[in-house]
């Protein structure tokens, strides 16, 4: 039973007549290349598992399939060059299931740039050529190990100014808000980069991420939401009417948080006039676990951000938290959606700090930033041959081109380990010791022989404790270590 | 026409929050009208943008039409599945289950909305009404922006088409200006990205878009949405050529690059072929491998069969010059009839690396101010072409503009103080074209009086059915540079 019937076969068709002859076998791995300067020095390794049972899964290869895509690469080349019987021997042999083997790191794990995340080698002779054939699909994990690794970098900015004003991470994992789905460029994108943000956080409206995670992930609700105005239905209501527009919402939902956009024609105003006077009584007779979110969408991030805390201050009054910072009442939170990256984040909540507020009373929602502004180069994501056999005889290969030393590749079979000190290394030249590998194989000759859960990808993926130590720790004990290092030259 | 996708669910390909919509529009509302453009920004910040994108390709909407809406999307399973997910999501009872069900049994699941779009391939200023869509029955009123979510995707395949028929322009221009023709332009950028998409989905509909300008691809994917939502007159929309990849060059071992060369020229005699030749050393392969050790097997090749030397690394400017710099010397270039130097036929240059709309100027300004002839180069662009662009580059966006409560029509909007860019049109909307051939807008229904002639928006879509389709070809030739545009460039 074939899964996706519209999956092609890919480019990388006119490669099998390329390779060197008799040769038996090709070995290939995939990194997150290191560079000097560098935004992101780890990654989270995640979206392997869906690659594997939605595409390379099972017997992919049938007649019809072969048929189709002689006659298409006939029209696309106008020429022959697909290599019929090559598949057809997939089919004979194999009956249809990709003879390669896949070993690879589990799915959550944070691993630093520079080391290798998964090989791939052909296990029949007869299908060198088939490695690199999937490269193109496989590389295509890029984007949800990309989305996993910025949701976490966004985690990690939360959980540093939510510890140092609050004094503990309750709540972190609904700080930031998948508000992606209509910004990215398909409805599978959308599954995959909403259930890579679900590795870090629980809180999403990307619906097709919930589906893509029970699917391919077991785990059948991984995100919540509430719910929220949008702009049409306050607009709707006529200019003069956005008071009984929101008041409506208030009258709507009861009992639960609800979110209320404000910036339809004059932030500042709804915030002052209605939330704050017309509907003041209102707003103060909800709860703790009805909490109306607040939500400005348009303006300077930070400033306007500012701007509405200091009214709803001035409305509704503050308290104090343990730690000493301003908390609006606990019925009034503030989410900001607009203009969110990882600069603006850490900006705001740094000038929300610096006005003594507490991190606990803003959310974040993100989109474009968090789903598409992204490519693989963000992380340098590259698949290379680094091995082959050729007349019985193994030979470790690379590219090292003089034209830019940061592309060139590892050599050899290669293996993961944690060395003496307790960091990850890439062992190349097949030097590596197997019981030291990190790597599991995960996928051999059709059969995925290794699956993970959300569950166990999110533990794997949890902030560490260096991520979580409030700012001024982390200054002073930067210096401390740097004093340590400069005394022990001495 | 194929059937939609069986697996998909539209109850649950919408943000959450759309959920609970029909909760909150003002009571007896019947009728939820919205539309579609790509906003113009008035303001830009100080760093000035290069490109303008003051116009954009419109394309795609048959595509979602044809996968997503059309037919019947909505049975009782998908309303049952749809209610389980979000009673667990919301931990509450919000899912308009009755209104779902009203649709099941009063239109079959077919969704009672009415599309009116431009056609598709259009090439329309900012900040025009390109599509606008209202719900036909009063009980539906919710769904008009229910189906925003998805269709708001155009951003993408609008997009990548017009950014690519951006680059087609420069491309026009430098060839025009280099070699006196347009001979070859189709086939100057090719499509590189299928690695570089975040998924196959995305692929095919970023493929099919940079298609419609171009002829080149390596992402195959295109062409299956193209045959299955639009359809040409030709078998296929896009074409390749034999190329190497690094693993095929660096197999053979590193002393044996020249084994790999020869060999893989040999296999492709009588079709162009591209070989990767920066793996070790490009300029050591173009002086010594190219030039000297295969210089004959070169030679014998036809102006039908190129060998097409591709650096992968370093500067893409710096590289591309020296790269034609050492091929002249060893492959003596002859003067076209401008002056511009040209390779002999069996040999060209494509660069695939670090290609984006700014690099592409400057390398073939470069290779202008360098008097070599844009006929010695193509290109080819992954990542730049189909993943590196947000909705924010062309400000796409969908807004409600007018609404029924009580029987009567009011024409909305959004103004938000702190930021006039955001500010939405008002009313029924409608595009026409004014006797100088300008695009206008109109807002809050003018455009239903007889003066401003035809409304150029036409129903594509009505109460689950698609009633009228572009076929690719009409695509590509509403897309196509126009002869005083090309003029416009050179001057």
């Amino acid at each position: 039973i074939l899964k996706n019937t519209e999956f092609l076969f890919m480019l990388s068709i006119t490669h099998y007549k390329q390779y060197p002859p008799d040769i038996s076998k090709v070995y290939s791995y995939f990194e997150c290349r290191s560079r000097s300067e560098g935004q992101f020095n780890e990654v989270v390794f995640f979206g392997l598992q869906y690659l594997l049972k939605k595409y390379l899964a099972g017997p992919v290869v049938t007649e019809d399939k072969i048929q189709e895509a002689k006659i298409f690469y006939q029209l696309h080349f106008r020429q022959p060059v697909f290599d019929e019987e090559g598949w057809r021997k997939i089919l004979e042999k194999h009956d249809g299931r990709l003879p390669i083997c896949i070993k690879a790191i589990p799915e959550g794990k944070v691993i630093p740039r520079g080391n290798v995340l998964f090989t791939v080698e052909n296990t029949d002779p007869d299908f060198y050529w088939l490695t690199n054939y999937v490269e193109t699909m496989l590389v295509q994990v890029w984007y949800p190990i990309t989305v996993a690794t910025i949701s976490r970098e966004f985690k990690k900015i939360l959980a540093k100014h939510l510890k140092a004003t609050s004094g503990s991470l309750e709540g972190l994992d609904f700080k930031m808000h998948d508000f992606g789905y209509r910004g990215v460029s398909s409805q599978e994108s959308a599954a995959l980069g909403g259930a890579a943000h679900l590795v870090n956080f629980c809180s999403t409206d990307t619906v097709a991420g919930i589906q893509m995670v029970r699917r391919y992930y077991g785990c059948p609700m991984a995100g919540f939401s509430i719910p929220a105005a949008e702009h049409s239905t306050i607009i709707s209501w006529g200019k003069n009417r956005e008071k009984e527009a929101f008041e409506s919402l208030l009258d709507q939902f009861p009992s639960g948080p609800v979110s209320v956009v404000s910036d339809s024609y004059d932030i500042f105003n709804a915030c002052k006039r209605i939330w704050g006077d017309e509907l003041k009584e209102r707003v103060m007779e909800r709860s703790a676990d009805s909490t109306l979110v607040i939500r400005p969408d348009s303006g300077d991030v930070a400033e306007t951000l500012l701007q509405v805390i200091k009214i709803l201050e001035d409305c509704f009054g503050c308290s104090l938290n343990s730690m000493g910072y301003k908390l609006l009442p606990s019925y009034l939170r503030i989410i900001q959606g607009d203009g969110i990256d990882l600069g603006s984040v850490d900006e705001v909540l740094k000038k929300l700090r610096d006005k003594g507020w507490s991190a606990e009373n803003v959310f974040f929602g993100c989109g474009s930033t968090l789903l598409q502004k992204m490519n693989r180069d963000t992380l340098n994501c590259v698949f290379k041959c680094s091995y082959v056999e050729t007349n019985g005889r193994g030979m470790d290969v690379w590219k090292q081109p003089v034209t830019d030393p940061s592309k060139g590749s590892k050599r050899g079979r290669l293996s993961l380990r944690r060395n003496s000190n307790g960091f990850l290394e890439t062992v190349e030249r097949g030097a590596g010791k197997p019981e030291e590998d990190l790597l599991v194989t995960v996928f051999e000759n059709g059969s995925i022989l290794q699956e993970y859960t959300l569950e166990e990808i999110r533990k794997n993926a949890q902030l560490w404790q260096e991520d979580i130590i409030p700012c001024q720790h982390n200054q002073d004990h930067l210096q401390a270590e740097q004093q340590h290092i400069m005394n022990a030259v001495h | 026409m194929e059937r939609g996708d069986q697996d998909f669910n539209i109850l649950l390909a919408t943000d959450s929050y759309k959920v609970t919509h029909y909760k909150q529009y003002p009571p007896n509302t019947s009728k939820v009208y919205s539309y579609f453009e790509c906003r113009e920004k008035k303001t830009e910040p100080s760093r000035d943008r290069k490109v303008k994108y003051d116009k954009t390709v419109f394309y795609g909407l048959q595509y979602i039409l044809h996968k997503y809406l059309k037919g019947k999307v909505v049975t009782s399973e998908k309303i049952q599945e749809a209610k389980k997910v979000y009673l667990e999501h919301f931990q509450d009872d919000v899912f308009n289950e009755s209104g779902w069900n009203y649709i099941l049994q009063e239109y079959d699941g077919h969704l009672p909305i009415e599309v009116k779009a431009v056609p598709e391939g259009s090439v329309i200023p900012r900040g025009n009404v390109l599509f606008t869509v209202e719900s036909t029955d009063p009980k539906c009123y919710w769904l008009t922006n229910w189906v925003e979510t998805i269709l708001v995707q155009i951003w993408y395949p609008i997009t990548v088409a017009t950014n690519s028929r951006e680059q087609k322009k420069i491309l026009a221009k430098y060839l025009k200006e280099t070699s006196g023709s347009l001979d070859g332009l189709e086939y100057k950028l090719h499509d590189f990205g299928y690695r570089g998409v975040s998924s196959q989905e995305t692929a095919g509909i970023g493929a099919s878009a940079h298609l419609v300008n171009f002829k080149g691809t390596d992402t195959v994917a295109g062409i299956g949405v193209i045959k299955k939502c639009y359809g040409t007159k030709d078998p296929v929309p896009g074409f390749s050529v034999p190329a190497a990849e690094h693993s095929t060059i660096t197999a053979w071992g590193k002393d044996h690059e020249k084994d790999a060369f020869k060999h893989i020229v040999t296999q492709f005699p009588s079709v162009p072929v591209s070989v990767v030749s920066d793996s070790y050393d490009i300029y050591n392969a173009c002086e010594k491998i190219w030039g000297e050790d295969l210089r004959d097997l070169i030679e014998s090749r036809s102006a039908k069969a190129p060998l097409l030397v591709r650096p992968d690394s370093g500067n893409p400017l710096d590289t591309v010059l020296k790269v034609l710099d050492i091929l002249g010397k060893k492959f003596l270039p002859v003067e076209n009839s401008l002056g511009f130097k040209v390779l002999p036929p069996y040999i060209r240059v494509i660069q695939g690396d670090g290609v984006d709309i700014n690099t592409l100027q400057e390398i073939v300004e470069g290779m202008k101010t360098n008097r070599w002839s844009i006929e010695n180069i193509s290109f080819g662009s992954g990542g730049a072409l189909l993943q590196k662009l947000t909705r924010d580059l062309l400000n796409c966006s969908f807004k409600c503009s007018y609404v029924v409560t009580n029987g009567l029509g009011v024409n909305v909007f959004k103004d938000p103080v702190a930021d006039p860019n955001k500010r939405s049109k008002k009313g029924r909307l409608s595009l026409h074209k004014s006797q100088s051939g300008e695009y206008l807008t109109l807002e809050e229904g003018r455009g239903e009086l007889e003066e401003y002639g035809v409304d150029l928006l036409h129903t594509v879509f009505h109460n689950g059915k698609i009633v009228k389709t572009y076929t690719f070809d009409e695509v590509r030739e509403n897309a196509k540079l126009k002869d005083c545009e090309v003029q416009q460039l050179l001057n």
